[in-house]
């Protein structure tokens, strides 16, 4: 059974479509990933199956249940961490985690819960006193404190330093080791493919590609790219004729596409062995889930844009 | 068959629960308890050190401390009702905690019922403290046979200001901006509603405004069962009247703002 079901989910703000036909399903025990860039709409989704705002067309089902009429049992079977979201400032660690606990009638113990997001030495630290990080890890906590079925996180590492990233990263990792469903917004590109089973990606309110993190996008179907420089007093023209879709070359930097990744591979070092030459830089890689993003969100071509209005200007 | 009083009795111990924690809460806040609490107690010291010889001519000769006692009392009930419930709901909703609690199972009316009973809880240990004061310090007391008068008084401001200051947050955009607009609903009327002194020759028309609102209800039930001079219950169905009907626009007020989607930005 699907954990979520979406199918032609619209959200209006008077004029503006927020969300536009949305269509997606999240099995059970999946970590699925909506990918964006900030104001696509990703939240406005997430809350939508949170059940905090209601939606203009499309149906619903979270768990099941329509998430807009807001039952307890629902509730009782899923964990929030909200994009920005207090807490009782003037309890602690230990108590807000007893507390949240209390609604629940399957729970987590507090001491568990502060081992998973390491925060043993602040148990009985205020939660006004709490870093950043630390505050994300415990909104991270009081989710789980319910033992939920299925968890959503709407941009759980936004502001966090690399390694704090990591150490999340792993919490999150382990908890799809626990069979948890995890709904994840994001816009770092590194963290849906590091965490995501599947990724929808969404550009100014529509969902314009599904699929895994290696699929995306016709992503894995792509030409490879060889990469290297071209060594002084070489040309382009000076290349053996090999198994190409397309040779640029940048000054000494060459790059290469190819459909068949092993023979033009081969070509090109045989030809650079055969007159003793060393290739600096050589490289042979897919297309990354950046360059996928990029061009789908169509991020790439408004940045070019933008540089050439600053440069104009 | 028999899970519906299961349900209740246990969202009942989360009321309670919850109760506690607001409780744990509010004293660790100093400067909250500070204003909400300690506030009224200081201000009974000192309008009553200064003022405490005087009579009231208006008042038969009324001492001025049995008029101001209950009146620094009616002062102290709003300040823990509609000061604090308005202020901490406005921070608590602009902090996104209101939303947090809406995403879990405690129901609604649970959290609410725990943050009310907590700020019941404070009321009453300030009312004590008044009382104490009162008796000790200036020998203000209430007697036995107007004691219904004080308990209805008490009972019905106390919910009528509590569920007053959680319906005024829909009407206050930002936590920042709350202690102002409660300032401004309610300080010209303690002036006018005799609570620091005696209204009694001010023009008709002013009277009649405060005749209008609650702080003045509340203030002059209070007093009135404080005077040693009242006879029977110590009840004034005018007052009991006003506070009704503004226990009622508090109700509605509450009910709308807590229906607010908390989502919609």
């Amino acid at each position: 059974m699907n954990a979520i079901e979406v199918s032609g989910l619209a959200k209006r703000y008077g004029e503006l479509e927020a969300v536009r036909g949305a269509s997606f399903e999240v099995a059970a025990g999946e970590v699925f990933c909506l990918l964006g860039p900030n104001g696509a709409g990703k939240t406005t989704i997430a809350e939508i199956l949170e059940g905090y705002r209601t939606r203009s067309g499309g149906e619903v089902s979270v768990l099941g249940v329509d998430p807009a009429v807001g039952s307890r049992e629902l509730r009782e079977r899923v964990g929030i961490v909200l994009q920005s979201c207090g807490v009782q400032d003037a309890l602690t660690v230990g108590e807000l985690l007893e507390m949240y606990g209390r609604y629940h009638r399957r729970r987590r113990s507090a001491g568990e819960l502060i081992e998973l997001v390491e925060l043993d030495a602040k148990r009985d630290t205020r939660a006004a006193q709490l870093s950043g990080g630390q505050r994300r890890r415990l909104d991270l906590a009081l989710a789980l404190v319910g033992d939920p079925d299925l968890v959503f996180l709407d941009e759980p590492t936004t502001g966090f330093d690399p390694q704090a990233r990591r150490q999340a990263w792993a919490t999150i990792r382990a908890l799809c080791g626990l069979g948890k469903t995890i709904f994840l917004t994001t816009h770092f590109m590194d963290e849906a493919q590091t965490l995501a089973d599947r990724v929808a990606v969404m550009r100014a309110g529509e969902i314009i590609a599904t699929g895994p993190p290696n699929e995306l996008g016709g992503r894995d179907a792509r030409p490879a790219e060889i990469r290297f420089e071209l060594p002084d007093g070489w040309t382009l023209e000076q290349l053996p004729a090999v198994a190409a879709l397309e040779r640029i070359a940048e000054g000494r930097r060459v790059l290469i596409r190819t459909d068949q990744t092993i023979r033009t591979t081969a070509q090109i070092t045989a030809w650079a062995l055969e007159h003793d030459l060393e290739l600096a830089q050589f490289s042979v890689s897919q297309p990354s889930l950046e360059d996928v993003y990029l061009e789908l969100t169509g991020e790439h071509v408004a940045d070019e844009r933008e540089q050439i209005e600053a440069l104009q200007r | 068959m028999n899970e519906a009083p299961a349900t209740l009795r246990r969202d009942l111990g989360l009321t309670a629960w919850q109760a506690l924690y607001e409780q744990r809460a509010f004293w660790r806040n100093r400067a909250r308890a500070f204003f909400a609490f300690l506030m009224p107690i200081m201000f009974l010291v000192i309008f009553a050190s200064i003022f405490g010889k005087d009579t009231i001519s208006t008042r038969d000769g009324l001492p001025y401390n049995d008029f101001f006692v209950p009146g620094i009392l009616a002062y102290g009930i709003i300040a823990t009702t509609f000061f604090n419930n308005a202020v901490s709901t406005a921070i608590l909703r602009d902090q996104g905690v209101l939303k947090r609690m809406q995403g879990t199972p405690l129901p609604r009316w649970s959290y609410i019922g725990g943050r009310i009973a907590s700020s019941s809880i404070t009321t009453l240990i300030m009312t004590a403290l008044v009382l104490l004061i009162g008796r000790l310090g200036y020998n203000v007391h209430v007697r036995g046979a107007t004691l219904a008068g004080f308990f209805v008084a008490l009972v019905l401001g106390s919910a009528c200001f509590t569920t007053l200051g959680i319906g005024i947050v829909r009407y206050i955009r930002n936590a920042d901006a709350a202690p102002a607009v409660l300032n401004f609903a309610i300080l010209p009327l303690t002036f006018i509603s005799g609570i620091w002194f005696v209204t009694d020759n001010q023009p008709a028309w002013l009277r009649h405004v405060a005749e209008v609102f609650p702080v003045h209800a509340l203030a002059d039930a209070l007093q009135y069962a404080f005077n040693p001079a009242t006879t029977g219950a110590g009840i004034k169905g005018n007052d009991v009247l006003v506070l009704g009907i503004w226990l009622l626009v508090g109700i509605v007020a509450m009910i709308r703002f807590l229906r607010q989607p908390l989502g919609e930005a």
